[in-house]
């Protein structure tokens, strides 16, 4: 009995969340929150990395553009992992703000992916004197913005938004194999970019002094991406539900 | 019975239609002749360049043969008595991709072992090289009928361009078993990889080819 009852709640729930109106209206109010910390953390993280941190024994002063190549890096895939997850949500269980949510995280992931390309290539002047190295790690990554731009172009070319979001989630499902090419190419392949210095498995290979700001800045710039990709499933919103009685009321 | 019926309807559709499957090998044959001539002519420089240019100009190959794979049968409506009846079309996806790669496939990666004795002399490495050629055309074949599928009714370019990033993990892998074929070292690791690869993805494929036209077409 208490089983059903529980389920019920969580259907009631995860069909009144799925809405993409209760949505609009639960990120309206978190969106002022999310921003204010994650800007606040952000900012903190920088502050805490550019000036009281000790300069790296072998790059000097250039090791600090980690504190933002390395969060662009890490939520670009994530991003397209999060993406890949809505896809499947909207495939299998028809959920539609997820077709929304998979759709607005593309532009947010291919921007976030350039930052990633464009901050490795100036730290790679002053520790690898070249821009550019057509090296394991950089190139999958460059294949990942590829195929964000990509994602966006197929969707873009449809006018009908439902075979739309269907091409767009199985491409995007497909895609994810780069994912986990990407993350283990510096392991697999003999690479000029440096292996993962955060593990899961093992302990850390930066200094604590190192570490603590670089995991801050991690989670602010997540904060802050995060604000990025609410607003872009709002436009997918407005976009989509223009027709709608509630978003006529809102607008 | 029903699928020899397919496979020899696919084989003579293909019969009748030389472009499809002689163009992709003729243009092979044209790059892999027409190289050379852009390399200073020493030995080293042409075994060099060799393999590179043979994967490239494959999956070039692969891309134009499989440009307008569904295009015909979506315009004349094969695709829509698929859907229609209670065949698989999965298993029709399966059958012409095969029937493709039989037509194209083959002669290609018999024609890149042929070009490698003529660029290093080697007829052992050109038999170590024949099975991954079979293996990877077979790979490209499928990948690219996904994009295509994809893009069924906006063109080759758009499937090419969303397609193409999917390749390149098959082209590290055979950048990999090219260096193991030279070296002379663990070439068997690199081949039983690219066969996993085909064993999941020639299943799979189908399977999701056949739900994506059958979005193009609800």
């Amino acid at each position: 009995m208490l089983r059903e009852i529980l389920i019920i709640v969580i259907k009631k729930f995860i069909h009144q969340f799925a809405s993409p109106k209760t949505y609009f209206y639960q990120v309206n109010r978190l969106y002022p929150w999310l921003l204010y910390i994650s800007l606040s953390i952000y900012v903190f993280a920088i502050i805490w990395g550019l000036f009281f941190t000790p300069k790296d024994f072998v790059q000097g002063h250039s090791y600090r553009i980690i504190y933002f190549h390395v969060p662009a890096s890490f939520i670009a895939q994530s991003l397209y992992a999060a993406m890949a997850i809505s896809s499947a949500v909207f495939l299998i269980w028809r959920v539609k703000l997820a077709a929304y949510l998979a759709r607005s995280i593309a532009p947010v992931g291919a921007m976030v992916t350039f930052i990633a390309l464009a901050s490795g290539s100036i730290w790679g002047i002053p520790t690898w004197g070249t821009w550019w190295e057509w090296d394991a790690r950089i190139t999958s990554t460059l294949i990942l913005f590829i195929m964000y731009l990509g994602l966006i172009s197929l969707h873009n070319s449809f006018n009908n938004f439902d075979k739309a979001d269907k091409l767009f989630s199985y491409l995007s499902i497909i895609g994810f194999v780069q994912i986990p090419i990407i993350k283990k190419s510096v392991d697999w392949w003999s690479s000029l970019h440096q292996p993962a210095s955060i593990t899961i498995s093992d302990k850390p290979s930066i200094d604590p002094s190192m570490l603590y700001p670089l995991f801050m800045a991690m989670i602010g710039f997540a904060g802050l991406v995060a604000c990025i990709v609410i607003l872009s499933s709002k436009v997918q919103i407005y976009i989509r539900e223009k027709n709608k009685n509630w978003v006529k009321d809102y607008v | 019975m029903e699928l020899l019926l397919i496979l020899k309807n696919e084989a003579l559709k293909l019969v009748k239609k030389t472009r499809a499957w002689l163009g992709p090998i003729l243009i092979f044959i044209l790059i892999m002749v027409a190289f050379p001539l852009t390399v200073e002519l020493t030995s080293n420089n042409l075994s060099d360049a060799f393999y590179p240019v043979l994967f490239i100009s494959i999956l070039l190959v692969m891309m134009l043969a499989t440009e307008d794979i569904f295009l015909e049968d979506y315009e004349d409506g094969t695709l829509e008595l698929f859907f229609i009846s209670e065949k698989s079309l999965s298993q029709w996806v399966f059958l012409k991709i095969f029937m493709h790669w039989l037509f194209i496939g083959v002669p290609i990666s018999l024609l890149g072992a042929f070009f490698n004795i003529g660029a290093n002399n080697d007829l052992a490495s050109s038999l170590m090289l024949f099975p991954a050629l079979l293996i990877a055309t077979y790979i490209f074949l499928i990948l690219f009928c996904f994009g295509n599928s994809l893009s069924l009714t906006k063109g080759s370019v758009l499937g090419t361009l969303i397609t193409l990033p999917l390749t390149l993990p098959i082209l590290v892998v055979l950048g990999k078993l090219n260096t193991a074929i030279i070296f002379n070292i663990s070439y068997f690791e690199f081949l039983i990889l690219l066969f996993g690869i085909l064993s999941i993805i020639i299943f799979a494929f189908p399977a999701i080819i056949s739900r994506i036209i059958k979005t193009h077409l609800e």
